[in-house]
């Protein structure tokens, strides 16, 4: 027993863990950052990042739980766990609280369950699960049959409303799927139909939506409503320059005129503070986590685990483009946190989770033997 | 319980790997040459766009015009009052500070946050929100002291609307309260806690009192709190707005009308501008601008007087025997000989029916002259079914009745010339003959505000002109159409009513030193019985109302004066005394032995008298 859990401990993907551990520094003490609140008198400072912190050990503690098992187990355990979390989708009309017009929890009393998160851990594990029969890669036949997957928790987390999710959970689907791989001649009619298709989803985006895409095409339609998060981001991050305002010196935050800095735009306030070398490091940071991710990719031994690690690069790959997107002014306002920046408990447990995945599969990769 | 399985070579898909790769690079690329763009490239202008953020904009208000009378009196103005606003962004701890606010002002904490609740998401980013009015002059100096301690929060100077005579103007003047909802969305120049007219010349003339916002540039430290000021724009100030109406002619009307319910209106025919406008009962349109509980509302809404109603132009009675000032120029249009005769036996007989004059002995022979004279209804019975009810009703509208008159206030009602089509549409019912019988001493379905009374009576006057009548001095006159009663068929209507204060039913208003006409009316409620019951044996909601049209020209000042007294029994004995008193005021009080020096009467058919007598009133 002892052997084996020394080859555990050696096999791990130590390099992730190690990112990991600074991008939530680095994410820690840009929330405190926002936090503060200057004056004469000293620094006021909210809550915020304490909290965070507890959410990271509460992170840390589900992401080693994660480790603890087999990961092979969930290949069966797959199909059983999207079912239970697609009734879970079901029950939130139903008993679900309201938030801002939209219901996404279940008050669980201590705390709230967002089912939808839930909904995103089995869906990569069923099509982890699903994909990892498939030797060759898929062909028409497989392709409709993968895709007949994906509706049921999409469209009930459509409708909560919560579109940020919905893609969040579509395009997790579509990389596994990418990186799988489809016949040469099926991708290539797929690159022509889809964005044919695309212009008929203005149909079923609610009003507030298309809002959101016209003030991104034009921020100034409504600088004081809708268009105020994407200027006043922008002048955030382009007033840090080369060098950056300094800690705790960005104005934009400070002043109160950032909203939202410290969940969705927080990048926006390490932006301001850090200035462009800043923001070239922390993507570096992100890169080089993503690219720990994709080592862990290579060198599972079986086709499940590899797919499944392959699910939680497009998991982050995806938070990371659309929030710094956003931010930046490239992308329109979806409400999608950046991994370990922004603020928030269940996002964060659900990071940790996900990194679980990745270092269990890391872990036993020598339990495999080679012909 | 682990489990042991061959990796059959498993290798990785290298189209997989190299997909994952180059989306790494891109996200990379287009993020450094985006991070360059923006912090770069145009980092120098973003920075001064965020130096530019330390600045906002603040809204003075614009003072609101003030309302006067004819003579520069004062009916609306305003006067300073005190509000505490929030701004939520530099607030550290809301409820804290409403606790503190509910504590300086003793509004109860959950009425303020539920307020504050409410109201927040309707205001935009570092917009202040107010969150206490009307604090006394007294509280102001001691939270002045404090506030530093409280971000965000600040003393506002807004202004508060007062109407020193209350309820002598209320329902001319309205009230002005905070916009609603679906005000702030029809007009974006509106922001919330913005006052508007929600009635009255308030809100008839709201575009023009309201005036323009002015913008103050307002630079602030990190907590919010001002470094200095400057001004962008001044505020533009709403127009002042002087009424046609005089006080002293308001008061005197109100006190002529004293306790009753009913309306009186003082009219001058030539210029169609309205003098004085009473409606009673009335309340104190005050209460609306400071926080009006929902008791105080109730009291009014409920109240059995209908004090919110203006009697003058949104109330309709029969008008009783004043339309048959209407009727008698109707009869000369339709060449009826004002010699000929008709026997008054007391009564008329119809089928079954039988239609009573007021007078039960009877007046004997009369010709049109005496029954305006004696307000003679059997005369009216008879010529009236011989005009027939189509012309009553052409004719009716044609004087400008059963439509608005067009005054400047709202909600103002067109009253009700009945006829044959309107009563199949209304009541699937064909017309009887009885009803035109009725029709012709304006009793059954005819209905008419008092303000109609008068536009018509100063039309008789004016040379035939229905004017819109007018509550604004400088507004210039609105011909809305001409009367089609000629001239001389005119002055055989004044000279009726001249006669008639001279000698007949309008007596009460006759003054030596003035030319003064008058027509009573007596509308009867309900059904008269085998006697006329006395204004004592009935019950006061079954009374009649008394009308009395009236006019008085004095020293080349002409004056039309309608009251109606609601339920106040007979036309000569109620509304005569209040009309008397009314001119009292207009021409001062009557000097016994004062005569007037022309003795023949200026309304005698004489081309001559007639153009001389335009000449000295135009």
């Amino acid at each position: 027993m002892s052997a084996l859990d020394r080859r555990l401990i050696t096999h791990i993907n130590w390099s992730l863990m190690g990112f990991t551990a600074i991008l939530f520094c680095v994410g820690v003490a840009n929330l405190y950052s926002a936090s503060g609140v200057r004056n004469e008198d000293g620094i006021f400072v909210s809550p915020f990042f304490h909290k965070q912190l507890l959410w990271g050990l509460g992170g840390v503690a589900s992401m080693t739980v994660c480790t603890l098992f087999d990961y092979r187990h969930l290949r069966s355990l797959a199909l059983p766990l999207f079912i239970f979390s697609l009734l879970l989708l079901l029950l939130v009309p139903v008993i679900g609280k309201s938030v801002y017009g939209a219901k996404r929890w279940i008050d669980l009393g201590f705390f709230s369950l967002q089912p939808s998160e839930f909904a995103k851990i089995s869906t990569l594990l069923l099509s982890a699960s699903l994909l990892s029969r498939h030797k060759e890669p898929l062909n028409w036949r497989e392709l409709f049959f993968m895709l007949c997957v994906v509706p049921p928790p999409c469209l009930l987390i459509f409708f909560q409303p919560d579109l940020g999710t919905t893609l969040m959970v579509l395009f997790l689907f579509g990389g596994t799927i990418l990186y799988n791989g489809v016949k040469k001649h099926v991708f290539k009619t797929c690159c022509i139909v889809i964005p044919l298709l695309l212009p008929f989803s203005w149909l079923i985006l609610k009003d507030y939506h298309k809002e959101r895409i016209f003030t991104f095409l034009d921020p100034s339609r409504d600088l004081q409503g809708a268009g105020y998060h994407i200027t006043q981001s922008q002048i955030a991050i382009g007033s840090g320059q080369l060098w950056g305002k300094g800690f705790q010196e960005g104005t934009q935050s400070l002043l109160r005129f950032l909203p939202e800095k410290h969940t969705d735009f927080a990048f926006a306030v390490f932006s301001e503070e850090w200035g462009f070398l800043g923001c070239i490091a922390l993507l570096v940071l992100f890169c080089f986590f993503l690219s720990c991710i994709i080592n862990t990719v290579r060198g599972a031994k079986d086709r499940f685990g590899s797919i499944l690690c392959a699910g939680v690069f497009f998991y982050f790959f995806w938070q990371i483009l659309v929030n710094i997107g956003m931010v930046v002014g490239l992308m329109p306002v979806v409400g999608i946190p950046l991994p370990f920046i922004s603020y928030g408990g269940t996002a964060t447990i659900v990071n940790f989770i996900m990194l679980g995945l990745v270092l269990n599969v890391s872990m036993r990769r020598f339990m495999f033997k080679s012909n | 319980m682990q489990i042991e399985v061959r990796s059959d070579g498993y290798q990785p898909p290298r189209s997989g790997l190299i997909l994952l790769y180059s989306l790494i690079g891109t996200l990379f690329l287009i993020f450094v040459l985006r991070f360059w763009y923006l912090q770069i490239l145009r980092g120098e202008e973003y920075a001064q766009q965020a130096h530019a953020n330390r600045t906002r904009q603040e809204r003075i208000y614009a003072t609101r015009g003030i309302i006067l009378d004819r003579k520069g009196e004062l009916l609306a103005e305003n006067r300073a009052a005190f509000a505490l606003s929030l701004i939520r962004e530099d607030c550290p701890d809301i409820p804290a500070t409403l606790a503190q606010v509910s504590q300086w002002t003793g509004t109860p904490l959950p009425l303020l946050q539920s307020k504050f609740i409410l109201e927040s998401t309707k205001i935009k980013p570092f917009q202040p929100q107010i969150i206490a009015v009307d604090i006394p002059f007294e509280k102001v100096a001691d939270i002045e002291r404090q506030i530093f301690l409280w971000p965000g929060l600040s003393v506002q100077t807004r202004q508060r609307r007062y109407y020193p005579h209350g309820p002598l103007f209320a329902h001319i003047l309205g009230y002005v309260a905070d916009a609603s909802e679906r005000e702030l969305k029809e007009d974006d120049k509106l922001a919330l806690g913005d006052i508007v007219g929600k009635h009255g010349l308030e809100l008839v003339l709201e575009k023009r009192l309201r005036g323009t916002k002015g913008q103050n540039i307002v630079e602030v430290d990190v907590l919010g709190r001002q470094l200095n000021k400057r001004q962008k724009a001044p505020p533009m100030a709403g127009e002042n707005i002087t009424l046609s109406l005089d006080i002293d002619m308001q008061k005197a009307a109100s006190e002529a009308l004293g306790e009753e319910a009913g309306a009186v209106v003082v009219l001058e025919p030539y210029t169609g501008k309205l003098r004085a406008l009473v409606t009673h009962p009335s309340y104190d349109n005050n209460i609306f601008t400071t926080t009006l509980s929902k008791k105080d509302w109730a009291a009014l809404v409920d109240d059995p007087g209908h004090p919110l109603q203006n009697r003058a132009i949104q109330s309709v009675y029969p008008p009783g025997s004043v339309w048959k000032l209407m009727m008698a120029s109707l009869f000369l249009e339709q060449k009826i000989d004002p010699k000929s005769t008709v026997y008054c036996t007391g009564q008329i007989s119809l089928g079954s029916h039988t239609f009573r004059c007021w007078k039960s002995g009877g007046h004997g022979f009369m010709n049109m002259m005496q029954s305006l004279i004696n307000s003679c209804d059997v005369y009216y019975y008879e010529m009236g079914q011989r005009v027939g009810i189509d012309n009553i009703e052409r004719f009716a509208k044609a004087c400008g009745f059963g439509s608005a008159t067009g005054i400047d206030l709202p909600h103002e009602r067109p009253g009700l010339v009945p006829g044959k089509s309107w009563k199949f549409n209304r009541l699937e019912e064909q017309w009887q003959r009885g009803e035109t019988l009725n029709i012709s001493i304006g009793q059954g379905y005819t209905l008419v505000t008092p303000l109609q009374m008068a536009v018509f009576m100063a039309a008789l006057l004016n040379n035939g002109k229905i004017l819109k009548p007018s509550l604004i001095e400088d507004e210039p006159e609105a011909l809305k159409k001409l009367l089609p009663i000629p001239h001389n068929q005119r002055n055989f209507i004044l000279e009726g009513m001249r006669m008639t204060a001279a000698t007949g039913t309008a007596r009460r208003i006759n003054r030596p030193d003035a030319v003064m006409g008058g027509k009573t009316g007596t509308a009867q409620v309900v059904r008269i019985g085998e006697r006329r019951l006395k204004k004592s044996e009935m019950a006061y909601q079954h009374r009649d109302h008394a009308w009395l049209v009236s006019f008085g020209i004095k020293d080349g000042k002409t004056y039309v004066v309608v009251v109606m007294v609601e339920h106040g029994g007979g036309g000569s004995s109620t509304a005569g005394p209040v009309v008397a008193k009314v001119y009292e005021a207009l021409f001062g009080p009557i000097h016994p032995g004062s005569q007037i020096s022309q003795k023949s009467s200026p309304f005698a058919n004489n081309p001559d008298a007639d153009a001389r007598r335009q000449g000295t009133t135009q």
